[in-house]
């Protein structure tokens, strides 16, 4: 602060209207939210769902919660995992988050154990969910939903092509080609393909990693099926650079294209577009040692290890995502169609028990592959520039590989030594 | 209250309060802006020199010290060297292309008789938008791979098919994409600074070389006008490489997970705040840019001259 | 004689002139309508359904102007974009004001104040202008999260206030600045800091309004460091809000273009009303990078 005695009081008077808007933004630093929270407030970060309704109703069950101040942060955007991981790593931590279960989150000391209050509930939930939110021996993690991804088609569009679902990626090149015309385009995988990775991997007969945390997926079969996918992008019949990305079915209601990868929670907007004009497949088996998969992806709550009071948090998740079962149940089937992890909750849901979910329930049962927590968000990254390099770009799959498996090294190392 | 002034041209005899009086208000003066200076650019910077030679993944507070390790990893690895290359294209297309084109535009803006505010204006204009704005648009909207964007749809009328603008790096048409952007957004910025500089040229000169039988047209640009315009011209070109160091808004929007067309800052991003919070590797690929944009600033101002820019500036901005 | 001799040939030259400006009237015209291609889109899209722009046919405009757009723009809760204008304006200004105060005090007390060692401080500047601030924005990053400022005021405006090259330009503006100006409030009586504020601001109005203008262009339009600050939904400035409209789960194209309509008005306002300091403005920032 500059001394007093110098200025005339006229300038000290000016000077000082300057500071003092100075010091107004300083103060309203603390209107961004955060600041002022007492221990009776909680943070909960969600990915922003597309569903209409979603976030309201995320907001309406925290409000009925009670005990506690709980604001939602709706992250719009295709980067929800690098806001959350440097939030996390903040002094702005939210207290509780959703996400999918990776070990890192464990390793770094990000997240509690939540054994003590699923167990009393352990054995409604779906043991795939459990094994995959099990690590070091302990449960890290509620799950919310299960969110089977299918391969949709339009009914209609196969029959006039004389086309029968294809069952092999070979048939899917052969499928969309034929699909196309000069309005349609056969196939819409994603304006980046990123998210086929794993079924191309799994229908490749390769996995991610081995029982014994190594490298699994580089094998000649899943090179070749790269090689493939390179033809099927050059070839003109994919959709590319639409407006939405594939987990928006509006490519698919448009009818920009005649196939789309989706999840299901986008059946029921898709069944308002076109009827009973649709069909689902898992994605189509990729070479001799693999068959179809699906991706039985979804979201789990987590509560961070810096939550100000870390018993409320896990009161807030035991509250909502344990014992408030009717709020599960509006969650999973009102605004998009979503598996409930809970036994007891899927014997309820009369929604998915007829027609398309039904038959996308059992593909889900048949096919679907849950998340295996030691493939972390740093090689899920890496995988996709595999996608980028050797399908979009060109390069030779070996390379591609070899560019990802030095990646993918590198963070097994620090994980597991 | 006051003190007793010491008119200009007496300094050292007049300083009745001492030396204290000017050197206190130098001070006061230029203290909270060196304050500034010094917290959030001089300690960034050392603080990141620091974290260099550390293994901080997620932290920034770290232990482990790995020498020049992240230094390595940084230039072998693949990316960031990539991305110096992607910079070195882009500067390579981007710089000539703007300044021949707003250059273009002074100059017809310059020759106009009627309407020649508005058409300034329409130019002018797109500098009020910004890149995310911008890449918006162009994405959404003139560049989008669907029937019903812009580009496709006037292709369509042509019986040409929809064209991948940006999914697909073979054709590279995504730096019709990012180079279009940048042009709209930047050359009516370079006109204005060009048509000032054309306005500043001597009548003189063009009348005495048509006295001397030069042709208007071709001649007297080559011989007249572009001479006069160097030192604009040097200008235009730096700033334009300034700009283009600072790639980030238009890349970033429009090249989601892509593996080429990123330049050093938005693979900085994804290195340190992506999902590995890498702040070791990243203040090491902040260090090795730091060092080269300083070595190119030096080599510019050794070839241009540092000392004769400025006198340039001074000439006009205290016109 | 001479003087027929001389009009012929004027009228030839006019003749040459009218059909050559034709061409140029052409070209600039063309030129003119491509570049407000994009603005077009803007309002078109903003005022349509998305039936409208997505249909088979391309529609020139819309059918109805489609004015509610503007209402579920500010009443859609997944991006909050009244909240985003707001922080966007408080930066925007605060910056400017900020800049300018400190910047131009820094830039005076450089070019005028007598002090021995006042090159080499103004040496510290200098080297600063080599490195563009967006570079070591990891740094800035790290420092900011670790003062606790992610996600807030302090951390969108703060760091960008100490910019060296606007002190760099009121340095070299104040070095032209008439000295017998000063002399003559210092004759009065007045300090340093009292003749700065009487006579030295109060002449340079025009000056300090060009580079606010620029200033204020150039924080409202900033990304890449609201985005790296702006973790929280809340903290987010116009742009990050219409970053993440790009990769929102679903895709509103009407929405989309009416927020990006809305992000444009401050500026066309500046544009309307303002050119006159924004093109001294860009004359006086343009001359030296």
């Amino acid at each position: 602060m500059p001394p007093r005695s110098s200025f005339d009081r006229r300038a000290f008077l000016r000077a000082a209207g300057g500071l003092a808007a100075l010091g107004a933004l300083g103060a309203c630093g603390s209107n961004t939210g955060r600041g002022g929270g007492g221990s009776g407030d909680l943070t909960q970060y969600f990915h922003a769902y597309g569903e209409e309704g979603t976030q309201q109703a995320i907001k309406r069950y925290a409000k009925a919660f009670g005990k506690a101040d709980v604001r939602t942060q709706w992250i719009t955007g295709s980067n929800f995992e690098s806001k959350l991981f440097s939030a996390l790593l903040s002094s702005d931590a939210p207290d509780v988050f959703e996400f999918h279960p990776q070990i890192q989150l464990v390793k770094a000391e990000q997240i509690v154990p939540l054994d003590d209050i699923i167990e009393p509930v352990k054995d409604d939930f779906v043991e795939a969910d459990l094994t995959s939110h099990t690590m070091d021996g302990k449960i890290w993690g509620v799950r919310m939903i299960d969110d089977p991804k299918f391969l949709y088609y339009r009914k209609s569009l196969l029959d006039k092509a004389g086309l029968k679902p294809p069952g092999t990626l070979d048939e899917l090149v052969e499928a969309s080609r034929k699909l196309t015309t000069d309005k349609v385009k056969g196939l819409f995988l994603g304006n980046n393909l990123v998210d086929v990775a794993r079924p191309l991997i799994w229908g490749s007969g390769a996995d991610l990693l081995t029982e014994k945390n190594e490298i699994a997926y580089h094998t000649d079969a899943f090179a070749a099926t790269l090689g493939t996918m390179r033809t099927l992008f050059k070839s003109g019949s994919l959709l590319l650079d639409a407006p939405a990305d594939y987990w928006d079915p509006s490519a698919f209601n448009q009818g920009l294209a005649a196939m789309q990868w989706c999840g299901m929670w986008a059946m029921p907007a898709m069944q308002k577009a076109h009827g009973d004009d649709i069909g689902i497949i898992p994605f189509p088996q990729c070479a001799d040692a693999g068959g179809p998969s699906l991706i039985n992806g979804g979201w789990s709550m987590f509560v961070s290890a810096k939550a100000k009071d870390v018993d409320l948090a896990k009161e807030y998740v035991k509250w909502l995502w344990i014992d408030q079962t009717e709020y599960q149940e509006d969650w999973a089937l009102n605004y998009g169609f979503h598996i409930p992890p809970r036994k007891s909750i899927a014997a309820k849901a009369d929604k998915l028990k007829t027609g398309l979910a039904a038959e996308g329930v059992e593909l889900a049962g048949k096919y679907g592959r849950f998340d295996n927590p030691h493939w972390t968000q740093a090689m899920i990254t890496a995988v996709e520039k595999v996608i980028a390099d050797a399908v979009r770009s060109g390069m030779a799959p070996e390379a591609a590989l070899d560019k990802c498996d030095k990646t993918v090294n590198r963070e097994l190392t620090s994980l597991f030594g | 209250m006051s003190t007793p002034t010491s008119p200009r041209g007496a300094p050292g005899i007049r300083r009745v309060r001492g030396v204290r009086g000017p050197t206190l208000h130098f001070w006061l003066f230029t203290g909270p802006f060196l304050v500034g200076l010094v917290i959030f650019v001089y300690v960034p910077i050392v603080w990141s020199a620091w974290l260099s030679f550390f293994e901080a993944r997620s932290t920034v507070t770290p232990s482990e010290f790995v020498g020049w390790d992240n230094y390595v990893q940084m230039l072998t690895s693949g990316g960031f060297v990539k991305s110096l290359g992607t910079f070195t294209v882009f500067a390579a297309i981007v710089v000539p292309v703007t300044w021949a084109f707003s250059l273009a535009l002074a100059l017809m803006v310059n020759r106009l008789r009627f309407m020649r505010a508005f058409f300034r204006s329409v130019f002018f204009l797109p500098t009020a938008c910004s890149f995310v704005a911008a890449s918006l648009i162009w994405k959404m909207s003139i560049f989008s791979g669907v029937r019903f964007g812009l580009m496709n749809t006037v292709l369509g009328w042509f019986g040409v098919d929809t064209i991948a603008w940006l999914a697909d790096p073979h054709p590279p048409w995504y730096w019709l994409v990012i180079v279009t952007v940048r042009l709209w957004l930047q050359s009516g910025f370079f006109m204005i600074l060009f048509l000032a500089a054309l306005q500043n040229i001597p009548r003189e000169l063009y009348e005495a070389a048509a006295i001397d039988g030069a042709k208007s047209g071709w001649q007297t640009f080559r011989y007249i006008t572009l001479p006069q315009l160097r030192a604009t011209s040097t200008a235009v070109v730096l700033l334009l490489l300034i700009a283009a160091y600072q790639a980030f808004d238009e890349f970033f929007n429009l090249l989601p997970k892509a593996t080429w067309g990123q330049p050093p800052l938005v693979d900085l991003y994804y290195t340190a705040l992506g999902e590995n919070q890498d702040y070791g590797r990243g203040s090491a690929g902040a260090m090795i840019l730091t060092a080269l944009i300083c070595a190119v600033t030096l080599l510019q101002g050794k070839i241009m001259g540092f000392g004769r820019g400025d006198e340039e500036y001074t000439a006009k901005g205290g016109k | 004689m001479s003087r027929v001799h001389l009009s012929d040939e004027g009228r030839v030259r006019a003749r040459q002139r009218a059909s050559g400006s034709a061409g140029l009237y052409l070209a600039v015209g063309v030129c003119a309508l491509l570049f407000l291609v994009p603005f077009y889109l803007i309002v078109r899209n903003a005022l349509s359904t998305d039936a409208e722009i997505t249909g088979e046919n391309w529609q020139f405009f819309p059918t109805d102007l489609q004015w509610g757009n503007v209402t579920e723009l500010f009443g859609d809760e997944t991006v909050p974009f009244g909240r985003a204008l707001w922080n966007s304006t408080v930066v925007g200004v605060a910056h400017t004001i900020g800049t300018l105060f400190v910047c131009s005090l820094a830039g005076y007390g450089l070019a005028r104040i007598p002090y021995r060692h006042a090159n080499k401080v103004f040496y510290v500047v200098l080297v600063t202008l080599m490195v563009p601030t967006a570079v070591t924005f990891v740094p800035s990053f790290v420092l900011v999260s670790s003062l606790g400022w992610v996600s807030s005021f302090q951390g969108l405006i703060v760091p960008g206030l100490f910019s060296g090259f606007t002190c760099f330009l009121f340095r070299q503006y104040f070095l032209g600045f008439p000295r017998e100006l000063e002399e003559a409030a210092r004759v009065d009586g007045l300090s340093y800091w009292g003749s700065y504020w009487r006579v030295v601001v109060p002449n340079s109005l025009n000056f300090f309004a060009a580079i606010a203008t620029i200033t204020f262009i150039s924080g409202w339009n900033a990304f890449l460091w609201p985005l790296v600050i702006g973790q929280d939904q809340e903290a987010w400035t116009v742009q990050v809000a219409l970053s993440a409209y790009m990769t929102n789960q679903t895709v509103n194209f009407h929405l989309i273009f009416m927020a990006t309509a809305v992000s444009l008005l401050p500026l066309l306002f500046v544009f309307l009303f303002l050119q006159r300091w924004l093109v001294q403005g860009i004359a006086q920032t343009g001359i030296k990078g």
